[in-house]
């Protein structure tokens, strides 16, 4: 049978066509991911030129969103999965942060159920990102294995499930997570560098997936599961591979939240957090990675101007201030009118790239 | 020999016969026709086949070992690939990775179902459409990328399912010169499904009549022509005068 094959015309086109194959996808590719660190990169710079203090704080909370929605769109992205479950791995990251990194005599006395060894440990805090980031990985590996079986809208549901149990472990499981209460003591990191690492990594953790083999698949098979299973696509597989790799990412920026404001409690990463977090990758565009970081940009800096308003602009003699909570009612106006007009997004999806010259 | 069939497959849908004790044999090389009117159960038997559907009774077997129970995505694996009505491309994606799909499917590198992809664009003649964007394809060209497609990783036997339908009689006998070329040139053993009648008498060297769920028919094309039960048939269900149908197509 295989002498056969080999003998037919194919064989030799294949060997002929060799040459003139398209260059290599990394260096295709690889613009945009360059494109929107220097986005952040330049953002960066920009707030240690300014030198603000508050201002430095609203940037790090700008980077962390980005790991964090970066991290939903290389599961919702490429699998067309609504995921609601996500920020659950976001706190998984944060208290193994917090068990890793908080001084062993105030973790005694504060979460005593904790293993002697664990109590013993002291981490710098990004080796204790990367475990943490490590651990939300395993943690999504064993849920997916039942979820990925499901599709569509039961598996939206089934991740939501999952935040909900995340969140009623992390609350009641006192001698190990302090319960309701803030584990605090964790140490807070101040500069803005880490945080820009961690949204590059998480960038270029994402291109990564996307132009693998398992994220062309994974893309295909969004778009068309029946034709993408008889193309030898393995569908729960793909999305497992997915799913793993964006509950790191979420555990990466939870880590590093938990850095940026020293106190961790289970309700950060609940349902307001998810709220924010999908509605910047929805307004951006689910199923592009330049989307996702756009929206965190735009939103984020929506989102702290309406702020000031809430606060008070003094314009002469008086200050002008709107009323309270007036921040989430726009901000709820603003997405359903971007939605109304690109109901995919501001970038659909597309990535930003340069202009081509000549296409090869 | 090696072979691919279906024997004794019966599907029932909430206790409504779809299937019944069909037996369907694919050789190798050899092109096959499966016609029949509408909902006689020709798309059940490909999806049975390929593992889309699970039979009641019977069994789908590759080479005398059964393949029941096998996810669609490890019997295209096994080398049984197959076409959709409709073409079911990648919308979103180009043209060229849509072929690479499968190429990665079946396990080989990006860059490598890359090279495959681009040969077979070739090989098919439409090279030129590979950085389209498949959604914005013609309806002829789409069922041509679906046919590389499924070539990709040269299966043993691929299942054509309606490739011409909605194409225009010259566009057809281009369609049939590849179907020729897929059975003597990759030595695929083809399962034509169509319901252009003279495409399949012009091409098939054994076809089998489904109707109602079963074969009511099977033969090289003189006897199918000649067969008064064919005849029945199609003038049972498309009283239309489709009877010219019957004329064995170039």
């Amino acid at each position: 049978m295989s002498a056969v094959v080999s003998e037919t015309p194919l064989a030799g086109v294949v060997k002929a066509a060799k040459k003139p194959a398209r260059f290599s996808l990394a260096r295709r590719t690889i613009i945009t991911p360059i494109l929107l660190s220097l986005l952040l990169i330049a953002i960066t710079l920009i707030t240690v030129m300014t030198g603000s203090r508050p201002f430095n704080q609203t940037v790090i909370d700008v980077l962390v969103r980005v790991i964090f929605v970066v991290g939903l769109y290389i599961f919702i992205g490429n699998s067309g999965v609504l995921s609601f479950g996500h920020v659950g791995f976001a706190c998984l990251g944060a208290y193994a942060t917090a068990w890793l990194t908080i001084n062993p005599i105030m973790k005694s006395s504060a979460l005593p159920g904790l293993p002697e060894w664990l109590l013993q440990t002291r981490l710098p805090y990004w080796e204790a990102a990367v475990l943490a980031a490590l651990f939300a990985g395993v943690a999504a590996l064993i849920f997916g294995r039942v979820l990925m079986r499901l599709s569509g809208i039961a598996a939206s549901i089934a991740t939501f499930a999952v935040l909900a149990m995340i969140n009623t472990i992390y609350s009641n499981w006192d001698s190990v997570t302090g319960g309701t209460s803030s584990v605090v003591g964790i140490p807070i990191i101040r500069t803005i560098w880490p945080y820009l690492i961690g949204a590059v990594v998480a960038i270029f953790i994402a291109w990564a997936h996307a132009i693998s083999r398992s994220g062309l698949a994974l893309r295909a098979a969004r778009d068309e599961p029946i034709a993408a299973s008889a193309s030898g696509v393995d569908i729960p597989k793909e999305r497992l591979v997915a799913f793993v790799v964006s509950g790191a990412v979420m555990g990466l920026g939870g880590a590093l939240m938990a850095h940026s404001i020293g106190v961790v409690t289970p309700d950060t990463f609940y349902l307001s957090l998810t709220f924010t977090t999908l509605s910047m990758l929805v307004v951006g565009g689910m199923g592009s990675l330049s989307g996702g970081v756009i929206g965190v940009v735009l939103l984020s800096a929506l989102i702290q101007a309406l702020r000031w308003l809430e606060a008070g602009v003094p314009i002469g003699e008086s200050t002008f201030a709107m009323p309270k909570g007036l921040q989430e009612i726009a901000l709820g106006i603003i997405m359903i009118v971007i939605l109304a007009l690109r109901p995919s997004g501001l970038m659909g999806n597309r990535e930003v790239t340069l202009p081509r010259r000549n296409r090869g | 020999m090696s072979h691919l069939s279906a024997e004794n497959v019966s599907v029932a849908f909430a206790g409504l016969k779809a299937l019944s004790a069909v037996d369907l044999q694919i050789m190798p090389g050899r092109i096959s026709g499966l016609i029949g009117p509408n909902g006689a159960g020709k798309t059940t038997l490909v999806n049975v086949l390929t593992g889309f559907q699970t039979p009641t009774e019977g069994a789908v077997k590759l080479d005398g070992e059964a393949l029941t129970g096998l996810k669609p995505h490890l019997v295209r694996r096994r080398g049984i690939a197959r076409t959709f009505q409709g073409g079911r491309l990648f919308r979103d994606l180009p043209v060229v990775d849509n072929l690479e799909v499968t190429g990665v499917g079946l396990g080989m590198s990006r860059r490598a179902a890359i090279a495959e992809a681009e040969a077979m664009l070739d090989w098919i003649g439409i090279a030129s459409l590979g950085s389209r964007i498949a959604g914005t394809l013609p309806y002829t060209d789409e069922r041509r990328v679906a046919i590389g497609r499924a070539l990709m990783g040269r299966p043993a036997y691929i299942l054509l399912d309606e490739p011409a339908a909605g194409m225009s009689g010259p566009e057809s006998k281009e369609l049939s010169a590849l179907i020729r070329r897929i059975a003597t040139d990759l030595g695929c053993g083809v399962l034509l499904i169509e319901h252009n009648v003279g495409l399949v008498l012009g091409l098939c060297e054994h076809i089998v009549v489904l109707d109602s769920g079963a074969i009511i028919e099977e033969g090289s094309p003189v006897s199918i022509r000649g067969s008064e039960k064919v005849r029945h048939a199609y003038m049972g269900t498309t009283a239309d005068a489709d009877l010219p149908v019957l004329e064995v197509m170039e």
